[in-house]
């Protein structure tokens, strides 16, 4: 192997509970109900672009099937989601970039900064939020850019985004819930 | 292969309408009629002045190989993203705070996003490639018979790949 060998993900044993109801792949590989629904969405969005609007509605179907059998992890809390977020920055996206830049894989690449740049903004409006509370987003917008994941506090989005580059109509509003 | 309008850029000058020899770019929808729209021709695409038709295909290569460790490692962060998603819409559900719960709505959307990215790197970038067909067949083999599973529709996308 022309890469150094990867850390083993002991932080991602939790997944491994979180996948008992899970199917296994024709590649033999267990997903659970929200990894299903988001290979789903996302070809969904790619049938979307191919213009085959019955083939996109099929995928929309498939991945409302498998959110709908999702149910709510108990005592959750932002620590946790901190934690993770925290395994992939300072574990995952360093070794899977370092595979990815052996095997020259300019796709990966891509994804893995865009991916990592916007992982880093989540974790700088958890700690945000941490600190300002409710405050943070009372008088003011919250946008998340469709392709990347982007986000943003602030009264309107950026003309581009900053991650992706995709033009403004693409980064969408948060809107408060109607009371 | 068919032409296609990008309504965002099309600035109705109709150039398209005078050169189409089928009548496909006139509808009511501002969308071509792809069924009238003749394989390839793309009079109206070189014609458009302002850029705004492109051609579709119909057939679609299959995505670049990755290594075996490249692929284990995407599907690891997209495991970790999906996991991040479950547990922001976890707290949005227990929570009654309006403010923690737009938050949680915020990091649950990008979460869904940057995994779909991770997804598509991953051999899932479009419904015609194999890895997708496998998957579609391991979930109506497992799925199928549920209540509420699109049965047909997934056998018809698994037949129009055979």
């Amino acid at each position: 192997m022309k890469y150094s060998k990867i850390p083993p993900f002991v932080w991602y044993t939790a997944l491994n509970d979180h996948r008992k109801e899970a199917i296994v792949d024709a590649d033999v590989r267990q997903m659970t109900w929200t990894e299903l629904a988001a290979v789903c969405t996302n070809l969904e969005k790619a049938c979307t672009k191919q213009l085959r609007g019955e083939e996109a509605a099929t995928f929309a179907k498939l991945a409302s099937f498998y959110e709908e059998r999702r149910a709510a992890t108990g005592d959750a809390a932002l620590q946790q989601l901190l934690a993770l977020i925290d395994a992939d920055l300072t574990g995952a996206y360093r070794a899977a970039n370092e595979v990815a830049a052996a095997d020259e894989d300019r796709g990966s690449k891509r994804a893995l900064l865009w991916g990592e740049k916007a992982t880093k903004l989540l974790k700088s409006l958890l700690a945000r939020y941490e600190k300002q509370g409710a405050k943070l987003t009372e008088n003011t917008g919250v946008f998340v850019c469709e392709i990347c994941g982007f986000v943003y506090v602030g009264d309107a989005a950026p003309e581009v985004c900053p991650i992706c580059k995709v033009p403004s109509f693409k980064i969408h509003p948060v809107r408060k819930e109607a009371i | 292969m068919h032409a296609a309008r990008n309504l965002r850029l099309c600035t109705k000058d109709c150039v398209c309408l005078f050169i189409c020899p089928t009548g496909a770019t006139n509808t009511e929808t501002g969308q071509i009629d792809f069924d009238k729209c003749l394989d390839g021709c793309r009079l109206c695409v070189d014609a458009c002045p302002s850029g705004a038709i492109y051609l579709i295909s119909s057939t679609y290569p299959n995505p670049q190989a990755k290594s075996d460790a490249m692929t284990e490692i995407l599907f690891a962060l997209a495991g970790s993203k999906a996991l991040q998603e479950d547990l922001a819409r976890s707290i949005a559900l227990e929570s009654d705070d309006p403010a923690l719960r737009r938050i949680c709505k915020v990091i649950e959307m990008s979460n869904r996003i940057i995994a779909e990215d991770l997804w598509r790197e991953s051999g899932y970038i479009i419904a015609q490639s194999d890895a997708t067909s496998r998957l579609l067949e391991a979930m109506l083999a497992e799925h199928g018979a549920e209540e509420g599973f699109p049965v047909e529709a997934v056998q018809a996308l698994l037949n129009d790949r055979r």
